[in-house]
């Protein structure tokens, strides 16, 4: 049998799941600088966009615009950043995103029992 | 979808819609930054995604010559902007009046805009508009010149070099290749005046925000008296720089200009302990006299 929700707080595939998508992001988020300074660096849940990125506002605009292009309508990042304002968006650590990314998409189905 | 070509210039554009999709009568709601020194972002943050999430179409984009928008030698003056604008929206196959959110030179092309093309407006939304009858000319350019003053001025250039830190950096080289690289600065002197006979035949609503503390507070009255249905905010303790002093009352002030405007609008509250005041060195065009201050170690 199947079951859903194994990606919930907590969960076996959670740790899986924030790694494939910290690895999306950071994908993007290279593209969206592409200055040699990002390649290099580690990239992990605790960077922050603004002390250790340096990211622009703008290209935080060009970051969203990737991730809805990738994650399509399952993830509501205009609801997510509708509450914040730019200085909160910009003092957000990588893993504020990747997390909001794992809580919205669905659960994939797995093998296995509850 | 991130570029739309409009009156032949590459425009950087956003459009930020509602969970599901925005329906066939959610108020599309267009936002215009301001010059030089500003980009798609400072709406996309401020206003964007809140009235996007609260139920508008909401469209951003980058004015020719700045963000990620195309950034051609010529084509900066006002007539310019407002056909960048009407050639956006029918790129965009808009064919429905646009509720126009402008902020400081963005809301003075947003008030032209809604004088030249009435019929595409349903409403203006201006924060802080330079708004002259005689020599808006003059006084754009003189907005231009203190940023100039400001960016040339070699202190800063040090900043800029060694303290400033990337993005304030990225941000000033882009507003100095667009002041060095193209014709803003004579096509800024070239602002037409507004008409007062047109302006006193506007028949769009008109929503104006002021900052007490602005250096061009004194053209809010002039404005509010000519223009037929205008609704004035004055917000005390706060400058120019509103939008982004201002972020959350202006958010509910939308929601109410768009959703619930029978209704009066909503009160300002404001922050305890937070006072705006126009720096000495705006109002009298002189460089910060040290910008790397606040990044010194205090001597004691």
């Amino acid at each position: 049998m199947s079951v859903q929700g194994t990606a919930g707080p907590g969960g076996p595939g959670r740790a899986e799941a924030e790694a494939r998508v910290l690895g999306e992001v950071t994908e993007d988020l290279r593209e969206v600088i592409g200055e040699e300074y990002v390649i290099d660096m580690d990239i992990t849940m605790e960077t922050t966009f603004s002390h250790d990125l340096e990211v622009e506002s703008i290209e935080f605009v060009a970051l969203a615009d990737r991730l809805r292009e990738r994650y399509g309508e399952a993830v509501d990042f205009v609801g997510f950043l509708a509450t914040m304002d730019v200085d909160q968006v910009i003092n957000m650590r990588v893993g504020e995103v990747v997390r909001f990314i794992v809580d919205s998409l669905p659960a994939p189905a797995v093998a296995g029992s509850a | 979808m991130a570029e739309v070509i409009a009156n032949g210039v590459r425009l950087h554009v956003q459009r930020l819609e509602p969970r599901g999709g925005a329906s066939a009568d959610s108020p599309i709601v267009v936002m215009v930054h301001g010059m030089v020194m500003d980009n798609i972002s400072s709406f996309y943050f401020s206003l964007g995604t809140c009235l996007a999430d609260a139920g508008c179409d909401v469209i951003c984009y980058d004015l020719r010559g700045h963000g990620r928008s195309e950034r051609p030698r010529g084509g900066y003056r006002l007539a310019d902007s407002m056909a960048d604008l009407a050639g956006l929206l029918d790129a965009l196959g808009v064919d429905r009046p646009v509720h126009i959110v402008g902020n400081s030179y963005g809301a003075t092309l947003a008030l032209a805009f809604g004088l030249e093309f009435t019929a595409r407006v349903a409403s203006l939304t201006l924060i802080e508009p330079p708004f002259l009858i005689e020599g808006l000319g003059e006084e754009m350019a003189r907005s231009l010149s203190q940023i100039l003053v400001a960016m040339t001025d070699d202190e800063v250039q040090e900043w800029l070099d060694n303290g400033a830190g990337r993005a304030i950096s990225r941000a000033t080289r882009a507003a100095q290749r667009l002041l060095s690289e193209t014709t803003v600065a004579t096509d800024m002197l070239e602002t037409p005046p507004f008409s007062a006979e047109a302006l006193a035949a506007l028949g769009v609503p008109v929503l104006a925000v002021y900052g007490e503390n602005s250096d061009i507070i004194g053209q809010a009255a002039g404005l509010a008296a000519l223009v037929p249905d205008c609704t004035l905010i004055v917000l005390e303790h706060h400058t120019h720089m509103v939008l982004r002093e201002a972020t959350g009352y202006l958010r509910n002030l939308l929601r109410w200009w768009l959703f619930d405007r029978r209704t009066p609008p909503p009160p300002y509250v404001r922050e305890a302990d937070r006072r705006f005041a126009t720096p000495e060195w705006v109002t009298q065009m002189v460089p910060p006299p040290d910008l790397n201050a606040g990044r010194r170690p205090a001597v004691s």
